[in-house]
């Protein structure tokens, strides 16, 4: 009798948490999203192949999304991220073209140059104390440059099969780049809730005056979020590269408002200290899903970003109608 | 710390400055005072210019749509080599990514330098306009090639005739679907006048035959959104009956990123694309694609700095094209016929 009690006493506890959790309200838009569009357009949305072309579309943003969380929890934002995802793509590229490195270390300088550039992020906002809108406006400028400076405008091709696994491979019938995701959205879920580090991410956005008075190294968790954003944005450019099977100093153009985006319609706040990693995977989801059902309807280009972007300003109205309500 | 960074900063932007300056030596607009004026010509400048100007002294920029647009490399490649032969200097300039403002910013920058020649593909025709007739106004000689901007006062514009290919395209595709059926399009940014004149050109040549052209989809110039769209549109549509891609984006990715097309392909299907830039090739010999159609770049980079160059030299022989001052640089075609013959006379990437 106890145990009933205590069972019972539990799904009401799993019920009222998913029913206080901020990301309900993406989930009950991506659950109208994807009925609408079964409605619409049938079994064209609802096809594995389609549903699994939609997930691994979404998850390079939704990588790069998480890193961002982190950085927009802090109270900051973080415009470098598409430079950052296209510099760490080509470097990676020719490191094994060009320098003739194996995969593993290619991949491992890829991500090096991410996180170097989140770490510079991170010493110009606090050490320099720039606003992060214009370092990391500047950081943008360098990494972007410097892609097309090495590569010269020419994409790198002829990549090594091993490496093209990461972007087009399987694991478990999983298309790899959403395994990555998850195991990605794992280690920083525990990250953010779990260690110590990351509940002071939550305090520097919170109040950051309040955080230094109490001891938060403000300036080193400023640091390490955003050369965790840099890492994310990295890894993203790097499994676009390996998916595409080429590394361009053109690519993620623009990619950093997608991010932000995604972070945003997660509901995180801008104005810091509210998030989590759910939030911008449900976000990179939505938009994702939006994409992919304008193309299965076939909605005509022209007109394509208007209807995106009514959907942006309707999902994030919608969760912040349901909160306040709450 | 503070100080220590901010000296690092300024003394790492010092060696950079240095390190993009030191190889190029790029000079500026001459002092000296203009001597006397060609008149006559309708492509010269209002203002004064030199009538002879020593060759090493003369700088002809060359502004792509965007830097990091792969496709232009042909045409830079073209244009420093005619560069080399005629002796004088060529800058390749312009914005970042296909952006009309940036590009107008890009042209004000080489008004304020005063260069010789100016040799642009337009991102937008109406946004360049006013820019490029400053540029004349102010005595410099422009030239347009790829994307026109057929209103301002250019002297000249050297490229496919973008309708024309247009229309080639679907009359391929006319001949490769007698049955009729549903064609789908794909373009790059929307709004460029290159790319909407083909679409025109397709559109119309398709007009009252049992062909279907569904809505046209955007991958924003953006290789990995060309190819999820390709992807996901294909495997949605069963009844599709064949792609136009207006220009190759799909096909700068590894053959292995498109499962769909080779499916769709071996299906039956159809695809007919623009560009025969060097990776694509291979497409062609894997039968990923049936015809592609491809602008002549170096063409267009050799043909339109000889051409400014005859200008500023005041060379009356100067070819400035029809009455409408088009240089027709023409087009090739590569399909499984052809297509190691094309290869072969590409750079590689």
């Amino acid at each position: 009798m106890e145990l009933n009690g205590k069972s019972i006493s539990n799904k009401t506890s799993i019920l009222n948490r998913v029913k206080n959790s901020s990301s309900l309200g993406d989930i009950i838009i991506i659950l109208v999203m994807c009925t609408l569009l079964t409605v619409a357009v049938g079994n064209k949305f609802l096809s594995i192949d389609n549903l699994i072309s939609v997930c691994r579309q979404f998850s390079f943003y939704a990588i790069m999304a998480i890193g961002m969380c982190c950085v927009i929890i802090t109270g900051g934002i973080d415009l470098s991220v598409g430079s950052v995802f296209a510099f760490s793509g080509v470097v990676t590229c020719m490191a094994m073209t060009d320098w003739k490195l194996s995969v593993f270390s290619s991949v491992l300088i890829g991500c090096i140059s991410g996180l170097a550039f989140g770490f510079l992020n991170g010493l110009f906002i606090t050490k320099l104390e720039l606003p992060p809108f214009i370092a990391t406006l500047g950081t943008m400028s360098i990494a972007r440059g410097l892609s097309y400076g090495i590569t010269g405008g020419y994409p790198i091709g002829s990549l090594p099969d091993s490496f093209k696994f990461i972007g087009l491979g399987y694991i478990a019938n999983i298309p790899t780049p959403i395994v990555l995701m998850i195991v990605l959205a794992m280690v920083f879920s525990f990250f953010l809730r779990k260690t110590i580090a990351g509940r002071w991410v939550y305090a520097v956005g919170g109040n950051e005056e309040a955080a230094r008075i109490s001891g938060i190294k403000v300036d080193a968790i400023k640091i390490l979020v955003y050369s965790l954003c840099g890492l994310m944005a990295a890894i993203a450019g790097i499994a676009t590269a390996a998916r595409l099977g080429v590394g361009q100093s053109t690519a993620g153009q623009g990619y950093e408002l997608d991010a932000i985006a995604a972070v945003i319609i997660g509901g995180a706040s801008v104005s810091g200290g509210v998030g989590n990693v759910i939030g911008p995977i449900l976000g990179a989801a939505i938009m994702g899903i939006l994409r992919n059902g304008l193309v299965l309807m076939s909605v005509s280009a022209y007109w394509q970003q208007a209807v995106i972007g009514v959907v942006i300003i309707l999902a994030v109205s919608f969760d912040k109608l349901r909160n306040k309500k709450k | 710390m503070k100080k220590m960074l901010a000296w690092v900063l300024v003394a790492a932007t010092m060696f950079a400055v240095y390190g993009c300056t030191a190889g190029q030596k790029t000079s500026q607009p001459s002092a000296e005072a203009p001597a006397k004026t060609i008149s006559g010509a309708t492509a010269a400048p209002a203002a004064d210019i030199p009538v002879v100007k020593e060759d090493k002294d003369i700088t002809i920029a060359v502004v792509p749509k965007a830097l990091d647009n792969a496709i232009f490399l042909d045409a830079k490649n073209a244009a420093e080599e005619k560069g080399k032969e005629l002796g004088i200097k060529i800058e390749w300039v312009g914005p970042t990514k296909s952006d009309a403002a940036e590009q107008v910013s890009v042209v004000e920058g080489l008004i304020e330098r005063k260069v010789d020649g100016i040799l642009i593909s337009c991102n937008d025709a109406d946004a360049l306009k006013d820019v490029i007739d400053r540029a004349v106004d102010s005595g410099i000689y422009v030239g347009i090639f790829d994307s026109d901007s057929p209103n301002s006062k250019r002297a000249f514009y050297a490229g496919t005739d973008n309708y024309a290919i247009g229309k080639l395209a679907a009359e391929k595709v006319k001949e490769l679907i007698p049955d009729g059926g549903k064609v789908a399009i794909l373009t790059g940014v929307l709004g460029a006048p290159n790319l909407e004149e083909r679409i025109r050109g397709f559109k119309e040549t398709v007009k009252g035959s049992n062909i279907e052209v569904l809505p046209v989809q955007t991958g924003e110039d953006d290789v990995q959104k060309s190819v999820e769209i390709v992807s996901q549109y294909t495997a949605a549509n069963p009844d599709l009956a064949a792609w136009f891609f207006d220009g190759g984006w799909p096909y700068f990715a590894d053959p292995d990123a498109l499962p769909e097309v080779k499916k769709f392909m071996k299906n039956g299907g159809h695809i007919v694309s623009i560009d025969t830039c060097e990776p694509m090739m291979q497409f062609v010999g894997m039968g990923m694609v049936d015809l592609l159609i491809g602008q002549n770049y170096p063409a267009m980079g050799s043909i339109g700095v000889e051409t400014l160059y005859k200008l500023i030299k005041g060379d009356k022989s100067v070819d400035l094209g029809d009455a409408t001052h088009y240089i027709d640089t023409g087009y090739e075609l590569a399909d499984i016929n052809n297509w190691k013959e094309v290869l072969a006379t590409k750079t590689p990437w």
